[in-house]
This record gives C-alpha cells, sequence and structure tokens, in this order.
C-alpha cells in the first residue's frame, strides 16, 4: 500500500524553510494517512544518524603551488584583459581560409612540374564563345553537307519524278536520324562536364530544338 | 580581524598568495568532508579537493560578489564531484549490494590519508552513501550535509523539484534498510 503524497510529505519534512500553509496541509493529511505516517515515523531518524559524521581536518597540503605554477604564465589581472591565443584562433582562420577557397574555386593540382594552384573555372572548361564556335562550324557543315547530297542527287536522278522525291525525303529523314545521334553524343559529353556547362548545354538543346523545327 | 571572502578574494586577484591561502584554509575542510562521504575515498576526496580549488583559481576573475562566495564555490564543487563520481564509480549500485550480503570495505589497506576512517561513525556513514545510485547519494549530500532547499537542489542536477523530492525519499529509504542491516 502506498500514498502518492509520502515523498513530499517526508522530503518537506527534512526542510526548515518549509512554508506554514504547506506544513498544515500535510498536517491535514497525516491525520488521515497511516501511510504517510508509518513512513515519517520510520525514515524521520536516518538524517539525524547521517549528521553524526564528524568532520575530518585536510591533511596538509600546498595550497599556494597551483597558483605559483600557473602564475608564471598568466596573473589573475592579466586574465581579464587577455587577448586570445593562436590556439582560440586556429578554428577561425581555417574556417576563413576553406570559405575563400571555395568563393574562389581554388584548384591544388599536381603534375609533373610539380604543384600548382589556379583559382576559378579550369582553363578544360567550355567558355560561352567556345560554344558559339562550335555551334556555327556545326551548322555549317550541315548545309554543306545537304548541298553536296542535293547536287549529286539532281546528277544520280536527272528529272525529278516521284519515285526520287520519295528518294530524297528518306535520304533527308536518316540525315535527320544522324544528326540526332550526333547532337546525343555532344549532349552526353557536354553533360559529362563541371557544373558550369550546364547553361551551354541549354543553349545546346534549344539550338536543336530549332534545327528539328518544322 | 577575519577578512570577508570578498576581501580576500580582491587580494588574491591582486596576486596576493596568503589571500589565497586564507580563502582556501576557510573552504577546505567542506570540501573535503563532501568529498569523503560522496566518495569513500580519501585520495578521491583530495583529488576533489584539488581539482575543485584548480577550477576556482582558474576562474575567480569571474566572480562578481553577486552571489555569496560559497554559494558559487558549491556550483563548482557540485559539477567536479558528479564528474568523479561518474568515472571512479566507486561502489556497487543499492540493488546489487542487497544481493551482495555483508558490503566489503572499501579500502582494507592502511595508508597516510586515512585519517577519516579513525572514526567508525564516518566509516559507516561513507559507506551507506558510497552504495546508493550516485543521483541519490548527491541528493542525500546536498540536502543533509549542505542543507539546501529542493528548490536550490533542482536546478544544480536540472530536475524538478518533485523528482528531488522523490529521489531523497527513495534515498532515505535505502539508507534505513541499510541502518536496519548493520545493527
Amino acid at each position: 500500500m502506498s500514498c502518492p503524497h509520502t515523498p513530499e510529505i517526508i522530503a518537506d519534512h527534512c526542510d526548515a524553510d518549509i512554508p506554514p500553509e504547506v506544513l498544515k496541509r500535510h498536517r491535514v493529511h497525516l491525520d488521515t494517512c497511516k501511510v504517510c505516517q508509518q513512513e515519517l515515523i520510520s525514515l524521520r531518524g536516518v538524517p539525524g544518524e547521517l549528521l553524526r559524521w564528524q568532520s575530518i581536518p585536510l591533511p596538509d597540503w600546498d595550497r599556494s603551488g597551483m597558483v605559483k605554477s600557473t602564475s608564471r604564465r598568466k596573473t589573475f589581472a592579466s586574465r581579464s584583459y587577455q587577448w586570445p591565443t593562436i590556439r582560440q584562433w586556429l578554428p577561425l582562420v581555417a574556417s576563413l581560409l576553406l570559405a575563400v577557397a571555395v568563393v574562389t574555386q581554388t584548384r591544388l593540382s599536381v603534375g609533373p612540374q610539380g604543384w600548382s594552384v589556379s583559382f576559378g573555372v579550369p582553363s578544360g572548361g567550355l567558355s560561352a564563345e567556345q560554344l558559339d564556335e562550335y555551334l556555327t562550324a556545326h551548322a555549317n557543315t550541315l548545309q554543306t553537307e545537304t548541298r553536296q547530297w542535293v547536287e549529286a542527287a539532281l546528277q544520280t536522278h536527272g528529272q525529278i519524278t516521284a519515285d526520287s522525291i520519295y528518294q530524297w525525303m528518306t535520304y533527308i529523314e536518316q540525315q535527320r536520324a544522324l544528326d540526332v545521334q550526333r547532337m546525343d553524343a555532344g549532349f552526353d559529353q557536354l553533360m559529362n562536364r563541371d557544373f558550369q556547362t550546364v547553361d551551354t548545354v541549354r543553349q545546346l538543346a534549344s539550338y536543336v530544338m530549332y534545327q528539328e523545327a518544322p | 580581524m577575519d577578512q570577508s571572502d570578498n576581501q580576500l578574494i580582491a587580494a588574491a586577484l591582486a596576486g596576493s598568495l596568503p589571500a589565497w591561502d586564507a580563502l582556501v584554509r576557510r573552504h577546505e575542510r567542506r570540501v573535503y568532508n563532501l568529498g569523503l562521504r560522496l566518495l569513500n575515498n580519501p585520495d578521491d576526496a583530495f583529488d576533489l579537493v584539488q581539482d575543485v580549488f584548480l577550477g576556482v583559481y582558474r576562474n575567480l576573475y569571474r566572480f562578481r560578489g553577486e552571489s555569496q562566495f560559497s554559494t558559487w564555490l558549491f556550483r563548482i564543487v557540485h559539477n567536479k564531484a558528479v564528474d568523479l563520481i561518474r568515472r571512479r564509480q566507486s561502489g556497487p549500485e543499492i540493488e546489487d549490494w542487497f544481493e551482495e550480503g555483508t558490503p566489503e570495505p572499501a579500502n582494507d589497506l592502511p595508508g597516510p590519508l586515512d585519517s577519516y576512517l579513525e572514526t567508525e561513525m564516518n566509516q559507516r556513514i561513507s559507506q551507506f552513501m558510497s552504495r546508493l545510485p550516485p543521483a541519490q547519494r548527491l541528493i542525500v549530500e546536498l540536502k543533509v550535509f549542505q542543507a539546501l532547499t529542493f528548490e536550490e537542489i533542482a536546478p544544480l542536477q536540472d530536475i524538478p523539484v518533485n523528482t528531488a523530492k522523490t529521489r531523497f525519499y527513495t534515498a532515505l529509504k535505502n539508507l534505513k534498510t541499510m541502518i536496519e542491516a548493520q545493527t
């Protein structure tokens, strides 16, 4: 059998500063609760038993030893105005260096000529100008190939008939399929480059859509 | 004429070794006896004293005199004692003790710091305390020997007041059982 008030009553009984109203409430409860009465009677002597402890003096020791050993480096007064040590600054400096390295895209590479540090976009990347040149050259190549094919077809078939037009159209379709395959290969190559080429990929995609538009 | 704690602190901060020595002498005994009861080993109690006053020395410039020095000191004592108890775990848990039967003395070998063993009562009390679970041991120390209120104990242990009271009640019941088993 237990009472939920027992821990509080026993604890408060050991508290010299218990408020009178709490004490009164506990007394009213104790009048009717046999469990709390028995627990109070049983445990009230325990703190007194513990307080029979006899204070023991400390063995002699060098109380100023810690001051002497520490004050060679720092005094009480100087601690208040002390600048942070290099060890305290080190994490902040390291963080700043890392942040600068990330922002400037610093690259550390090892080659046959030793270590080298480079900043910014790597020289191997595809620039916007290079892409324009590439697209222009590709368009010129396509136009030249188409012109050559048309001339060859006219020489082969002489007159335009229904059959020759059909063959011509078939050939054009094949050429278009070939172009798309080339573009796919170009996409794959570009997608393997770093993130900055994504913009150029988008340009290339719009160019392909333009080429395939009727 | 005795100087106040604050006067001794001011002098110690100015570099006075005698002032620091006097400040330590004034409070070391309380810390040492707390260590004896909580750690049940004079060497560990002495380690606690040294740890505490080294911590006090290093942080003395932070003491602003807004509270009593003894209150500020006791926060350091409490934290260091908790650390030491965790590291040493000097006694088995109370449940284990009941299964083991008669407890063995904590330290059979005599030593130069065993003066606390001169009093049989102290030995019994420190053995009882050491067989309480650490959380209950600290509550009893804070309540019975340091006379803190439960409102002061609860934030020190980071627990609600009611939990502190329940823990204290359980500790008293365990101690009662131990006392009865020894008589």
